[in-house]
């Protein structure tokens, strides 16, 4: 195992068990680690943004390759950055203009297409299935999302939930039963987030502790024993300290 | 002096809006042409917008230090490994690995970014499973529903729910694709329908807080 | 009634205990149950399965390492079964921050697939602008990728051979932990370039993409650690997803008795305060 794995091996079980020991309590360990993140974040994009923008988008295209018409995107980028200088900053509205301008040009039609026409499209769908052979019929399987029952469920459900948040029209009387139906429906889709969020975060967590147990292995010298160790000692020291602070005061 | 502040980038706004959003309907060479040179030019300017993330960042940190407010020394910490990270990156010219063997850059990358950043992410475990006990009460005839529909979907993701339970595996199924799609279907219908609205109010000048930056 | 009120108040830290073991204690010790393949995930691996020799596959990895748990064995799994079937892979990231991690990921696959850098698969690297990077892409690759991630010119690659821009893409598949992701390759690029596309993406984003799924929009979805570990169960190979199976299924049923026992002491604190 080469050296730098090793080293790095004790420095990433460190690291995680600094950030894990906010669970017993707000501590410098875990203030270090956070604010070592955001620092080692913001430097990592920085670099690849100027290896990836200065270097191979702009200067390597517009001295090597000629590609003079570059320069207006980097003087409409650095219109942008006089934002911070206060005497100058309304320059930065000609970029900002330009940009939400293109940025709402090239989203209308595209998100009427895929996320309204084809969406709506998928809901009304026919309701009778032509079978060859045997003329017209009706599937009743639930669990072929596509069969024609399930297609009035998803009717009635896309159609009630649009009708519940539409508030310019009261919801009385059989306003009142679509819109609940529609509650119903919300509430149903809110526990099936809920559920997948817990999945989520459970997977985040197996995975970090998958990388501990792989850390625990004698070819790196244990460190996520070692480094537990510790880390609980220094806990317990600190919370002793504090808790003798008080009594001195 | 006004027109220029105001009316000059709400007019840049309307015009580069309308045509890029006719510039989807027209098939023309020369339209597609001007598609491709703008997007190109959006990727550059996504750079610029990138550093103005960052520097904003950059500016309360320095403050923090500067007056030695409560908590300076983090970050100082926060200074010294921005600033140590950007020189290590640039000194292994931006690449984490060289044929296969990997680069100092690549050493901050694997063990401290990834670790730090799995781990912030990880701890989120543990407080959603608190917040569940403490707060996941069945109130009201709706939370109750919510409450099912989410132990339902809980058990039948997982093999042991499978298990035990098959039929909680094909009512998962069922929650997901039916009940769920028409749900955020008819959410994902009501949201874009608010953002084209916005997007043609933007255009026409209706809506003027993006502009930001100056007086007026 | 003071047991109920207690046992509510309990201090959380009892509980990070509870969900810690349940969390350690299967990885150490696995069973190994076995996993149902669902639909949606097979739309991908049918796909796959049934391209030719030689197509293009764009693997889009649009994730950070914070989303590497879930996301990383789905790339490994894709990666493995396109290299099996001798696609092209054309890789890529939208997201700045797994650029370190999407460069690992394919070179390792590669390597252990025995595949060549530049003629059997190319990695592109990351490009600023997200949706802007999809549409560059689906007018001119070369431009918005004029070199690999290596720096090597991409015009001339034996891999992109008779590729000039999305509309020659095959198969695309983006694994997305949020914005941008699967949407906006779907907005972006299949609603004009008109290739095919699935989706991966984490559990949080899973159920906000089944309206695409039913529709048609994307022809398969791969969600969360267990959608990868069915892909991973699917293809033959297992991976970090299945042996996290058994750590989720002891998780989940925590988070289950512990919602039931909530409601348990709120309705009985409920019913004495009544009485």
């Amino acid at each position: 195992m080469p050296i730098e794995t090793i080293i790095g091996a004790w420095v990433a079980t460190g690291l995680t068990l600094f950030i894990f020991s906010f669970l017993y309590k707000d501590n410098p360990l875990f203030k270090l680690a956070e604010n070592l993140y955001v620092g080692v974040s913001v430097g990592y994009t920085i670099v690849k943004t100027y290896d990836t923008v200065i270097v191979h988008l702009i200067w390597t295209p517009i001295v090597k390759n000629g590609e003079w018409a570059l320069l207006i995107p980097v003087s409409i980028g650095m219109l942008m950055l006089t934002r911070y200088v206060p005497k100058a900053a309304w320059l930065s509205r000609y970029a900002f203009a330009f940009i939400v301008g293109v940025g709402s040009g090239l989203a209308i039609p595209r998100v009427i297409s895929s996320y309204i026409l084809k969406q709506i499209e998928d809901t009304v769908r026919p309701l009778l299935v032509m079978v060859p052979g045997e003329g017209l019929s009706f599937t009743w399987n639930l669990l072929n999302p596509a069969s024609s029952l399930n297609t009035i469920i998803i009717l009635i459900g896309v159609s009630s939930v649009l009708f519940y948040f539409f508030f310019s029209v009261e919801h009385t009387g059989l306003g009142k039963v679509v819109a609940r139906t529609g509650i119903l429906f919300l509430m149903i889709a809110f526990g099936a987030a809920f559920g997948y969020t817990v999945m989520a975060r459970m997977s985040l967590l197996i995975g970090r502790l998958t990388d501990l147990i792989e850390f625990t292995d004698l070819s790196y010298g244990r460190p996520s024993l070692w480094l537990l160790g510790l880390t609980i000692l220094t806990l317990v020291v600190m919370s002793r300290r504090a808790s003798h602070k008080p009594e001195e005061e | 002096m006004i027109f220029l502040r105001r009316q000059v980038p709400l007019l840049i706004t309307l015009i580069t809006g309308l045509v890029f959003a006719a510039q989807y309907y027209i098939p023309h060479p020369a339209s597609e042409q001007m598609l491709t040179s703008v997007t190109k030019w959006l990727q550059i300017i996504g750079g610029f917008a990138l550093v103005l993330g960052v520097s904003s960042l950059f500016h309360v940190h320095a403050i923090k230090i500067r007056r030695k407010e409560a908590g300076w020394g983090y970050s100082f910490v926060l200074y010294v490994s921005m600033l140590g990270t950007i020189a290590v990156g640039l000194w292994s010219n931006g690449k984490e690995a060289v044929d296969g063997a990997m680069t100092s850059f690549g050493w901050i990358y694997n063990f401290m970014m990834v670790p730090l950043q799995g781990t912030m992410f990880a701890i989120l475990a543990f407080f959603i499973a608190s917040a569940a006990y403490r707060s996941f009460r069945a109130r009201s005839r709706e939370a109750a529903v919510l409450l099912i529909a989410a132990v339902i979907v809980m058990m039948g993701r997982v093999p042991l729910g499978e298990y035990l339970i098959p039929l909680s595996g094909d009512l998962s199924q069922w929650i997901l694709n039916v009940l769920n799609a028409s749900v955020r279907r008819a959410i994902l219908i009501g949201v874009s329908l608010g953002t084209v609205a916005l997007s043609i109010k933007i255009i026409f000048g209706m809506e003027r807080s993006y502009l930001g930056g100056g007086k007026e | 009634m003071i047991f109920a009120e207690r046992m509510l108040k309990i201090d959380r830290r009892i509980i990070f205990l509870v969900i810690g073991l349940c969390t350690l204690l299967p990885l150490l010790y696995p069973v190994g149950l076995p996993i149902k393949i669902s639909p949606e995930v097979r739309g991908v691996y049918d796909y796959i399965e049934s391209l030719p020799e030689g197509s293009v596959f764009l693997l889009s990895l649009d994730f950070d390492p914070a989303s590497k748990p879930e996301l990383h064995p789905q790339s490994i799994s894709l990666l493995r079964h396109a290299f099996r079937k001798n696609l092209r892979v054309v890789a890529m990231t939208l997201w700045v921050s797994g650029t370190g991690m999407a460069d690992q990921v394919v070179t390792q696959v590669a390597r252990e697939m025995g595949k060549e850098n530049g003629k059997d698969y190319v990695f592109l690297g990351w490009s600023p602008g997200g949706t802007a990077v999809i549409m560059n892409m689906g007018q001119d690759l070369y431009g918005a990728f004029p070199a690999d991630y290596n720096g090597k010119p991409t015009k001339g690659l034996p891999v992109l051979q008779g590729i000039a821009n999305l509309r020659d893409v095959t198969y695309a598949v983006s694994l997305g932990a949020g914005n941008p992701g699967v949407e906006a390759w779907y907005v972006f690029g299949k609603d004009k370039y008109k290739f095919e596309l699935g989706g991966g993406c984490t559990g949080v984003m899973a159920p906000g993409l089944y309206p695409l799924l039913r529709s048609g929009q994307i022809n398969g979805l791969i969600g969360g650690l267990r959608g990868a570990a069915e892909y991973e169960t699917l293809i033959g190979q297992k991976g970090k997803a299945i042996a996290g199976m058994d750590a989720q299924s002891a998780t989940h049923l925590a988070i289950i008795v512990l919602v039931i026992l909530c409601n348990l002491f709120y309705f009985s604190l409920r019913r004495q305060s009544a009485q």
